[in-house]
């Protein structure tokens, strides 16, 4: 019970902070706007192939549809990753101590911590939820709830590995060269912009997108979370549904469990 | 592995049994090729205010942040409140309050959400939360601080806010690591006014790290630490006893009287008609009054002072008469912001 509640303070105070940065919250509001309604839009007429003369859209969806799902992903990773800052900003503003000399277990501020990351990158996921009517994204309660869950699981992976950064980096500029270092290459590798089969047989795919791409973006986790968003709020699934849930768990286990090992160790 | 110690801060009886000592034994750090503390030992008695005197680099911080469990010694024994910090860390804590010498107080959230938050990760309920939140911030006098964001407080206030949150979750021991490092005459008058304060009321041990030998005259047991070594430890008045010199400054009526006196007392150090002798013992000073009282202008005896008590010790001054460039830093930072007040 008293465990519950210092995790609960820990989480408070994160929620709160994010909450009171303004710039984050700007920048999550921004960053789907533009991806969604501009170059979403932008590219909307390209989103078809030519095969033999006859027009026909690449898979049964506009390109909005298609990307709408990754671009929930783009706003959770933006965020979960910047909730590590917090872990910097404590430990050159002294406020890591407080917590350290308190009798928590280690483990329970970690959690505490992660979850308060997770809650806002949630937050800012469900933010690209309200523009879904304009990708003409039918929403149901259903999807919501599923998708909130989903949201949940990426972001307390993203946010555990943005710890695991933090605790590795020693400076703010640092982290930020790290942040663009890393998200957007993961992104664009996830198969978020482009379907990883831009034809309909595996044949043509080996045509069209080199090998090296296609390598990059099978092995990258991501395309599997992006695929079970996908899954989720427009129906179309690349890849085994249960496969972006099973990758997804193992990131949060796996990543919490790595943030834990450092943790202790400092 | 020792035994769990048996009493939990609810269930005892009455203050008078608290027994909230602090016992070190032969504790040892080393920081690479540094020692930092060597075979230290130390007995706190419950209800002192406890100074740790020492010279930046001295180790003062090193063996708070031992008895704060934050690092582990590389041998020895250290006990806060009957519990053993090494094998009993989580209960340690919560029996100790920390100020740490630098600020870590989270400036984005409320003075009030400051100490909520502290409440919680103690494990306090709401009701004592409300309590003691109310009488530490009245303590501390920042009761109608309580909504603004902490940044927006003095250095001052800051420092006393901590005091406030170190004591929210009602600790047997308070560790203050230069509590008024940085801060005008001022707010620092006020910081040991509060220590004092808080003792006679809490009854609380308070152990002190500084290197401000005027403050350590507050408190009534003092150990002085240099290059991770404890090198005396008494009451201010022993150590001076044991360790510090008097002088007797006597100006003479003239020059013939003055090589009188300087002829008995060749030890003497004289200037013009100034002489100043050190004063062996408790009949010197009425032996010389009776021998030379018709040739004095003036006369006075300089009781020892810490600073000579410092300096017969470690043979030198105390390494930071000035001010540490961190320190003038700060202090411009803290020109910046509101008075201290």
């Amino acid at each position: 019970m008293k465990l519950l509640g210092g995790i609960y303070a820990i989480w408070l105070r994160e929620v709160k902070r994010a909450l009171r940065d303004r710039g984050q919250l700007i920048g999550g509001v921004s960053r789907p706007i533009l991806w969604l309604l501009i170059m979403g839009i932008g590219l909307n007429p390209y989103f078809r192939g030519e095969v033999y003369g006859e027009v026909r859209f690449v898979i049964p969806y506009t390109y909005v549809q298609f990307i709408f799902p990754a671009i929930i992903m783009l706003n959770i990773m933006y965020t979960s990753v910047q909730s590590a800052v917090s872990v910097i900003w404590d430990r050159e503003f002294g406020f890591l101590r407080e917590v350290l000399v308190s009798p928590m277990p280690r483990w329970a501020v970690l959690l505490g911590k992660i979850l308060g990351g997770t809650t806002i990158a949630v937050l800012h996921g469900s933010l690209v939820l309200v523009l879904a009517r304009f990708a003409n994204i039918p929403m149901g309660w259903l999807n919501v709830v599923q998708g909130l869950a989903l949201m949940f699981l990426l972001a307390f992976g993203l946010t555990s590995f943005g710890i695991i950064i933090a605790n590795r980096v020693r400076s703010f500029e640092g982290f930020g060269v790290f942040s663009n270092a890393v998200i957007l290459p993961l992104y664009f590798t996830s198969s978020s912009i482009f379907p990883l089969d831009p034809a309909l047989t595996r044949a043509q795919t080996a045509v069209l997108y080199p090998d090296w791409l296609i390598f990059l973006v099978s092995i990258n986790p991501l395309t599997y979370a992006v695929d079970a968003f996908r899954g989720t709020f427009i129906g179309f699934n690349q890849f085994d549904p249960m496969l972006g849930l099973i990758i997804m768990g193992a990131m949060a286990v796996g990543f919490f469990t790595l943030a834990l090992i450092d943790f202790n160790r400092a | 592995m020792t035994p769990r110690p048996v009493p939990s801060p609810s269930s005892e009886a009455g203050p008078a049994e608290r027994a909230s000592n602090i016992s070190v034994r032969g504790v040892s750090k080393r920081y690479g090729r540094t020692l930092a503390l060597d075979d230290v030992s130390l007995e706190v008695e419950a209800g002192r205010l406890f100074a740790l005197l020492g010279p930046n680099g001295a180790g003062k911080t090193t063996l708070l942040h031992i008895l704060s469990t934050i690092l582990r010694p590389d041998s020895g024994v250290a006990e806060v409140a009957g519990v053993n910090v090494l094998t009993n860390p989580l209960d340690a804590r919560q029996r100790i309050g920390m100020v740490f010498q630098e600020p870590s107080l989270d400036d984005r959230l409320t003075v009030q959400e400051n100490l909520n938050f502290h409440g919680l990760v103690y494990g306090m309920s709401l009701a004592d939360r409300r309590r003691r939140i109310e009488e530490m911030l009245e303590l501390v006098e920042l009761s109608d601080w309580r909504e603004h964001l902490a940044r927006q407080l003095s250095s001052g206030m800051k420092r006393r806010l901590e005091i406030a949150r170190g004591l929210l979750h009602e600790p047997r021991i308070l560790f203050l690591d230069e509590p008024t490092v940085g801060l005008d005459a001022q707010s620092r008058e006020r910081i040991w006014m509060y220590l004092s304060e808080l003792r006679a009321r809490e009854n609380l041990t308070i152990v002190v790290t500084t290197h401000y030998l005027e403050e350590v005259e507050y408190c009534d047991a003092v150990c002085i630490i240099d290059r991770g070594k404890v090198l005396a430890e008494g009451s201010p008045e022993e150590l001076k006893a044991a360790h510090g010199k008097e002088f007797l400054r006597a100006t003479a009526l003239n020059a013939e009287a003055a090589d009188r006196i300087h002829a008995r007392h060749p030890e003497a150090i004289r200037s013009g008609n100034s002489l100043v002798i050190e004063v062996k013992d408790a009949a010197f000073a009425p032996a010389f009054l009776a021998a030379f009282a018709g040739e004095l202008e003036t006369v006075s005896i300089d009781r020892p002072s810490l600073e000579s008590v410092f300096l017969t010790l470690t043979g030198r001054d105390l390494r930071d008469k000035k001010a540490e460039p961190r320190d003038i830093v700060r202090a411009a930072g803290q020109r910046g912001e509101a008075s201290t007040g």
